[in-house]
C-alpha cells in the first residue's frame, strides 16, 4: 500500500511546485490558460452579483482552480464529470463554452441548462459534463453508473466525480465507493479538501489532509493525495489514476486546497475564522500566481498573451450572454418528462 | 394464455423485456442467487448472467443514483427495492436527481428506469415493511406512479414501465404475489394510462388503486345484494392520472368514494376527490366519501392492522352511507 503523507491545512508554506520543463510549456501554459478562464469568470460573477445583474446563489472556487483544471486537463472530451454546487471550475475546467456558462447565470435562454437550473446547476453533455449536483455527494452514484453505462456499451469512456470534503460525510459517497469497487466501474472520484465544509473544519471532523485518501485506500480502492496548489502536480498524478481507471477500477484522489471566499455570497464567514482568512492564504499560496511566476523564468513564455486573449474572451462572452433573450414563458413547463405523451399531461 | 401468480406476472414481464433489449439489466437487493425475497426474480441470473442480474449492497441510495446515472447513459435498469420502505433511503437520488435532471440540464438526458417495490400491509411485517407511500412519488414532477392490482397488469403494466423513458415508480403489492393469480394474454395487452373498469355500475362510483381494488369489488358484492350498483375504477396509475375516467363514471352515477391504502391525511384520495370537486362539481349527488388508513403507523398483527387499513367491512359501511345519502 502507498504511504500518503499528512500535510498541514491549510496547505501553505513552502511552494514551489513541480519543475517545469522546456518540454513541458505547451501542456503548463494550457494549465495556465485554464485557471485563468476559471478565475476570470469566477471574479465577474462576483461583480456581476455585486452589480446586481446576476441573482441567487453562489458559490465561488477562487483558489482551488488548479483542482479542477489539473484533473480535467489528462480528460478526453468524451470522459464525464459530474460536480458539485461549487462547479464553475468543473465545467470550465471540461470545456464547457464560457458563454453558455455566463447565460445560464443571467437566466437567459443560451444557458447551458436553459436558463432554468442556474449557477448550481450547469449541464453540457456535448462537453462530457454531465452536470453539478447541488445536494452534497449527490453526483457520486451517478457518476459511477454513467461510467459503468459507457464500458458496458463498449467504450472506454471514464467518469470523474467532484465532492469536497464536506461530501466525505456522505452515506452515498461511502456506498458509492463500495458498488464502483464491486461493479467495477471506470470512475475516479476527486475530493477537493478545502479545509472547511462550510463552517466546519475538515481536520476536525475527518483529521489531517491525507486522512480522507487513507481511509479510501484501507477499502481497497487505489488513492492519492495531492497538494491542490500545484497544478502541474495535479495533473501529474490525475494521469496516473486515469490511466488506471480507464483500464476498469475506481480510484480516488483528495487534492488539498483552500477556500479563499466563504461559502457562498451570503456566507458570513467571519463568525467561523478570521475576517482575512482568504485573502492571507491567496496572498501567498494562490495556485495561478504560482504557476505564471514559474512560466515567467522561461524567455518567450506567453503568460501575458494568455492574459489578454482569456480576459478578451471572458468579457466578450459576458457581453454576449447578458444580451441574449430570456427564456418564454413556455419553456418553464418543458422536458420534466420524455415522453410527449406525458409531457402533454405534465 | 399463461395462468400466473402476480409475482410470476412480474418475472414473466422481467423475462420478456431482458429478452427483447440487451439494455435491460436487474439491480437490487438478492436478487441474483436468492431469486429476490418476494422469488420475483428467481431464475434470471441463471438464464441471462451475473452482468445483467446485479446483486446489490444494501446501499439504496448509491445502488439507485448508480442506476440513474447508468440510466442517463443509455441502459435501462430495473431495480428491485426489497420493500418500498426502503426507498426512504433512495429518496433523495430519485427526486432530486432521477425525476429532476431532464428538466433542469433543459432535455439534455432522459432517465429510462423502473424502481419496483412491494408496499403495502397485509403480510404481518410491522410498521418498518408495510406502508404505502405512494402518495409520495405521485406528489414528485418527472415520476410515473404505477399501481398495478392483478397480476395481468403487473405484467402487461411492468413491460410498459421498463420501455419507457421516463423513470416509473413500480407499485407492486406484496399481499398479492402468491393470493392472486390471473390468465394473462402474454402476447398483447393493455398499453397506456387508462383506467379500468373492474365492475360496472350506475349508482355510485369508487375510486381504488392496488390491493384495495381487491376489497372494493368484494364491498361493491355485497351492496349489488341490497340492490346499490357499484362502479368499482381501478386507476392503475397514479400519475398520471385518468381523470377522464372518474368524470365518465361519475356523470353517470352522481357518487364518488375514493379508497386507498395510503394513508387519508394529504393523500392521493384527496387529490381525487379535489378534482372531482372542482371539475364534476354540477354531477355531485352527496359528498365525495375518502375510505384511506389511519394517520397511524402499520401495526403488526392482523387486528391491529385492521384498525387502520380500510377493510371490507368499513368500506362496505362508508358505501352503504353514501348510497342512503
Amino acid at each position: 500500500m502507498t504511504q500518503i503523507a499528512s500535510p498541514p491545512h491549510p496547505p501553505e508554506g513552502s511552494f514551489s511546485g513541480l519543475p517545469i520543463d522546456e518540454a513541458d510549456l505547451p501542456t503548463a501554459h494550457e494549465l495556465y490558460r485554464g485557471m485563468s478562464i476559471v478565475r476570470a469568470v469566477e471574479l465577474e460573477i462576483e461583480k456581476m452579483h455585486r452589480l446586481g445583474r446576476m441573482s441567487g446563489s453562489f458559490h465561488s472556487s477562487l483558489g482551488q482552480e488548479a483542482a479542477a483544471v489539473g484533473v480535467c486537463s489528462v480528460l478526453r472530451v468524451g470522459d464525464m464529470v459530474t460536480s458539485t454546487h461549487r462547479g464553475h471550475g468543473h465545467a470550465l475546467a471540461k470545456g464547457v463554452p464560457i458563454e453558455g456558462v455566463f447565460a445560464e447565470l443571467f437566466g437567459r435562454s443560451a444557458g447551458v441548462s436553459g436558463g432554468r437550473g442556474g449557477s448550481m446547476h450547469l449541464h453540457h453533455r456535448t462537453s462530457g459534463f454531465l452536470g453539478e449536483n447541488a445536494i452534497v455527494a449527490g453526483g457520486l452514484p451517478w457518476a459511477a453508473g454513467a461510467a459503468w453505462a459507457r464500458r458496458r456499451r463498449g467504450g472506454d469512456d471514464i467518469a470523474v466525480a467532484f465532492i469536497g470534503d464536506g461530501g466525505f460525510a456522505q452515506g452515498v459517497t461511502h456506498e458509492t465507493l463500495l458498488l464502483a469497487r464491486f461493479w467495477k466501474s471506470p470512475c475516479l472520484i476527486v475530493c477537493e479538501n478545502n479545509g472547511l465544509a462550510h463552517s466546519m473544519p475538515s481536520d476536525r471532523l475527518f483529521g489531517a489532509p491525507g486522512t480522507i485518501a487513507r481511509t479510501v485506500e484501507g477499502a481497497g480502492i487505489t488513492s492519492r493525495y495531492v497538494d491542490g496548489r500545484d497544478v502541474v502536480a495535479v495533473a501529474k498524478v490525475a494521469r496516473e489514476l486515469v490511466a488506471h481507471v480507464r483500464a476498469g477500477s475506481p480510484a480516488f484522489l483528495e487534492c488539498g486546497v483552500f477556500r479563499v471566499r466563504p461559502h457562498s455570497l451570503s456566507d458570513p464567514d467571519y463568525r467561523y475564522r478570521p475576517k482575512t482568512a482568504g485573502r492571507d492564504w491567496l496572498a501567498l499560496n494562490d495556485p495561478m500566481a504560482n504557476l505564471r511566476t514559474r512560466l515567467e523564468r522561461f524567455p518567450g513564455n506567453e503568460v501575458a498573451r494568455i492574459d489578454a486573449e482569456v480576459a478578451a474572451d471572458v468579457n466578450a462572452a459576458l457581453a454576449r450572454a447578458e444580451a441574449g433573450p430570456r427564456p418564454p414563458a413556455t419553456d418553464a413547463k418543458s422536458f420534466v418528462y420524455t415522453s410527449p405523451e406525458l409531457q402533454n399531461r405534465a | 394464455m399463461r395462468e400466473l401468480k402476480y409475482a410470476e406476472a412480474v418475472r414473466a414481464a422481467l423475462e420478456a423485456e431482458m429478452e427483447a433489449d440487451e439494455s435491460v439489466v436487474i439491480m437490487g437487493e438478492e436478487v441474483g442467487a436468492l431469486g429476490g425475497v418476494f422469488t420475483v426474480t428467481q431464475g434470471l441470473v441463471e438464464r441471462f448472467g451475473e452482468h445483467r442480474v446485479l446483486d446489490s449492497p444494501i446501499s439504496e441510495a448509491g445502488m439507485v443514483g448508480f442506476a440513474i446515472g447508468a440510466a442517463a447513459e443509455g441502459m435501462r435498469p430495473v431495480v428491485e427495492i426489497m420493500f418500498s420502505d426502503f426507498v426512504l433511503l433512495a429518496l433523495d437520488q430519485i427526486v432530486n436527481l432521477g425525476a429532476k435532471i431532464r428538466y433542469m440540464s433543459n432535455g439534455q438526458f432522459s432517465v429510462p428506469l423502473t424502481i419496483r417495490m412491494p408496499g403495502g400491509g397485509g403480510t404481518n411485517h410491522g410498521p418498518q415493511h408495510s406502508q404505502s407511500l405512494e402518495s409520495l412519488f405521485a406528489h414528485v414532477p418527472g415520476l410515473v406512479v404505477a399501481m398495478p392490482s392483478n397480476p395481468s397488469d403487473a405484467y402487461w403494466m411492468l413491460r410498459e414501465a421498463v420501455r419507457s423513458d421516463d423513470p416509473v415508480i413500480f407499485l407492486e403489492s406484496k399481499n398479492l404475489y402468491f393470493r392472486t393469480s390471473g390468465d394473462i394474454d402474454t402476447r398483447t395487452g393493455p398499453e397506456g394510462f387508462a383506467a379500468s373498469v373492474v365492475r360496472p355500475g350506475d349508482d355510485l362510483t369508487v375510486v381504488t388503486a392496488g390491493r384495495m381494488v381487491e376489497r372494493c369489488v368484494l364491498a361493491a358484492e355485497e351492496l349489488a345484494a341490497e340492490n346499490v350498483a357499484c362502479e368499482v375504477v381501478d386507476l392503475r396509475y397514479l400519475w398520471p392520472m385518468d381523470t377522464a375516467s372518474i368524470e365518465a363514471s361519475l356523470r353517470r352515477t352522481g357518487k364518488l368514494a375514493v379508497v386507498s391504502e395510503a394513508v387519508e391525511f394529504c393523500g392521493w384520495g384527496g387529490e381525487v376527490a379535489a378534482w372531482a370537486g372542482e371539475h364534476c362539481f354540477e354531477s355531485l349527488d352527496g359528498p365525495i366519501v375518502r375510505v384511506g388508513s389511519e394517520r397511524v403507523p402499520i401495526p403488526y398483527g392482523h387486528e391491529l392492522e385492521d384498525q387502520v387499513v380500510p377493510t371490507t367491512e368499513r368500506i362496505v359501511a362508508e358505501l352503504r352511507k353514501l348510497a342512503d345519502y
